[in-house]
């Protein structure tokens, strides 16, 4: 029989090495499109438009659509994430309905987002008649990730120790005043990644974008116009054989966004955390 | 005399559990009370249902009267701000918020709707030189209070409530987690705050009784077993009960 400090060396190489595999692929993908990317960008490529649908020229207005898009995504997302996950955990009893309500969202952040894109087709382009545009495609990716925002805002609201609201409202604080000036300001870093994490992954939604706000390369001028963003402006490029070159160099872009959003993440939650401890 | 709380026949229940059973009690303006007893007698459930905070918990039921001025607490008209402006809480751990020492005290009055910064400030200074912090703590207003020794602290959540403008104190077992010496400076501080509050303190620990209040209760499961002068509890027990925990031979 193998004694248990066997299987303890055994089992620590074996984590190791899993860890190290995961560690190796993250930095493969990334030096893999640096490398084929970075030599087509330079401030020509950022600032200006692509020209014979995307073979020279460069991704400005992908840039702006990719911006603008996820801003209008958090903008609707966040009020009504951040409302749902204070209500849940405020404003309700553990209860049937609670955990129909926590079981929906767990499988709303399930499903496909090609889903959610045909579901925000139907709904707004063609129903509402919103057609392919910023607003259609914002109002479908605010659903997709609607459901991060809530479960990670309703897990920094809960570890909010609960003698701060019975404090609060043993001063005579009423219930809102306890959420506001207490509870949020207490769950703020936690919030705030989950806002986040939604704007990463509203930055790299592909699928719903093509079904909602369409492929049109021009820079957007109103809600309603339709725009392509980095990631459908990647797939397009690749995918039709326009030019992998500027197909790398897109992607070296919108890696490079998310890597700055991740970092600005951690620095934003490290201060907000250390703000009075 | 007019009593500034007086309990009738106050009964509590959480879900089927008899907490508190008929509890008949007065106390004066301006006086210390010491609530004392074995643990889970009901203390705090009367301390807290003085405060109406205990309604936070599913299930409770009360019944009886409890009178502050001679108004019903209980009655549905009552503002339950403004009763638990007018009664504040200290409870057993310091619980400071993770602000400021400036805004932890500004947060009674301000949820109370004082916006005015030479108010405020005002209010800040005279709740801190009451509790005597003043002197240490006036550079220190916008350090947060959670890096404070858990004196300070404590003393900071008694100045917390002062600056409500309560006029009743209850505090909850306020000095277990702190040391005797200090302690003793948190007894110095109540028996100077009395001039101006009436106190109601339960505590554990029966010196601190002696040493603090003017009148003691002791309370057995949910009863309150006798209530008088703390010299009198604690010389001449007219209950059998009440001698046998404060000789301690029971609890």
């Amino acid at each position: 029989m193998l004694k248990p400090i066997f299987w303890e060396q055994v089992m620590k190489k074996i984590l190791f090495v899993g860890t190290a595999i995961t560690v190796f692929i993250l930095f493969f993908i990334i030096f893999y499109i640096l490398k084929n990317g970075l030599a087509v960008v330079d401030m020509e490529f950022l600032l200006s438009s692509p020209k014979d649908f995307g073979r020279a020229g460069g991704i400005f207005p992908c840039i702006v659509g990719t911006i603008v898009l996820s801003l209008v995504a958090i903008i609707i997302a966040t009020p009504l994430g951040v409302g749902t996950s204070i209500y849940l955990s405020e404003y309700t009893r553990e209860s049937k309905l609670t955990s129909i309500i926590r079981f929906g969202t767990d499988c709303l952040a399930g499903i496909p987002s090609i889903i959610f894109g045909l579901f925000g087709f139907v709904l707004f382009v063609v129903y509402l008649g919103l057609g392919w545009s910023i607003l259609s495609g914002g109002l479908t990716i605010a659903f997709m990730i609607l459901p991060t925002i809530i479960r990670t805002s309703e897990e920094a609201i809960k570890s909010v120790p609960d003698y701060y609201r019975e404090v609060s409202l043993s001063l005579g604080g009423t219930k809102w005043q306890t959420i506001v000036k207490v509870v949020l300001p207490s769950a703020l870093p936690g919030i705030v990644t989950g806002i986040i994490l939604g704007v990463a992954r509203s930055i790299e939604e592909t699928a719903i974008v093509i079904f909602t706000a369409g492929s049109v390369l021009r820079i957007p001028t109103s809600l309603f116009d339709s725009c392509r963003t980095m990631s459908v402006h990647f797939y397009i490029l690749a995918r039709e054989g326009i030019s992998m070159e500027n197909a790398y160099g897109t992607a070296t872009i919108l890696i490079i966004t998310i890597l700055l959003i991740n970092a600005f993440a951690y620095w934003l939650m490290h201060r907000l955390m250390a703000k009075y401890s | 005399m007019e009593y500034k709380i007086e309990l009738v026949n106050l009964s509590v229940y959480y879900g089927d559990f008899h907490a508190l059973r008929n509890i008949n009690m007065q106390i004066g303006a301006k006086t210390i009370t010491a609530l004392i007893g074995p643990s889970g007698c009901g203390k705090s459930t009367m301390l807290r249902t003085i405060n109406r905070i205990n309604e936070l918990i599913d299930g409770t039921r009360i019944e009886g009267k409890i009178l502050i001025d001679q108004k019903d607490i209980y009655h549905p008209k009552t503002d339950i701000l403004q009763l638990r402006k007018k009664a504040g809480m200290v409870f057993q751990r310091p619980n400071c918020f993770p602000l400021s020492v400036y805004d932890n005290i500004t947060y009674g009055p301000r949820v109370h709707g004082i916006k005015k910064k030479a108010e405020l400030d005002e209010i800040v200074e005279k709740s801190l030189r009451a509790t005597w912090l003043w002197d240490e703590l006036k550079e220190k207003m916008k350090k947060s209070a959670l890096s404070l020794s858990l004196e300070y602290q404590q003393r900071l959540c008694i100045a917390r409530v002062l600056a409500l403008g309560s006029e009743i104190i209850l505090l909850d077992e306020p000095c277990s987690a702190l040391d005797p010496i200090t302690t003793l400076r948190i007894e110095e501080l109540l028996v100077e705050l009395k001039k101006d509050y009436t106190i109601i303190i339960v505590t554990h620990n029966m010196q601190q009784a002696a040493r603090v209040s003017n009148y003691s209760g002791y309370m057995l499961m949910g009863e309150l077993v006798e209530v008088n002068e703390t010299s009198k509890i604690f010389t001449s027990p007219q209950d059998k009960r009440t001698e046998d925990y404060i000789t301690g031979r029971f609890g």
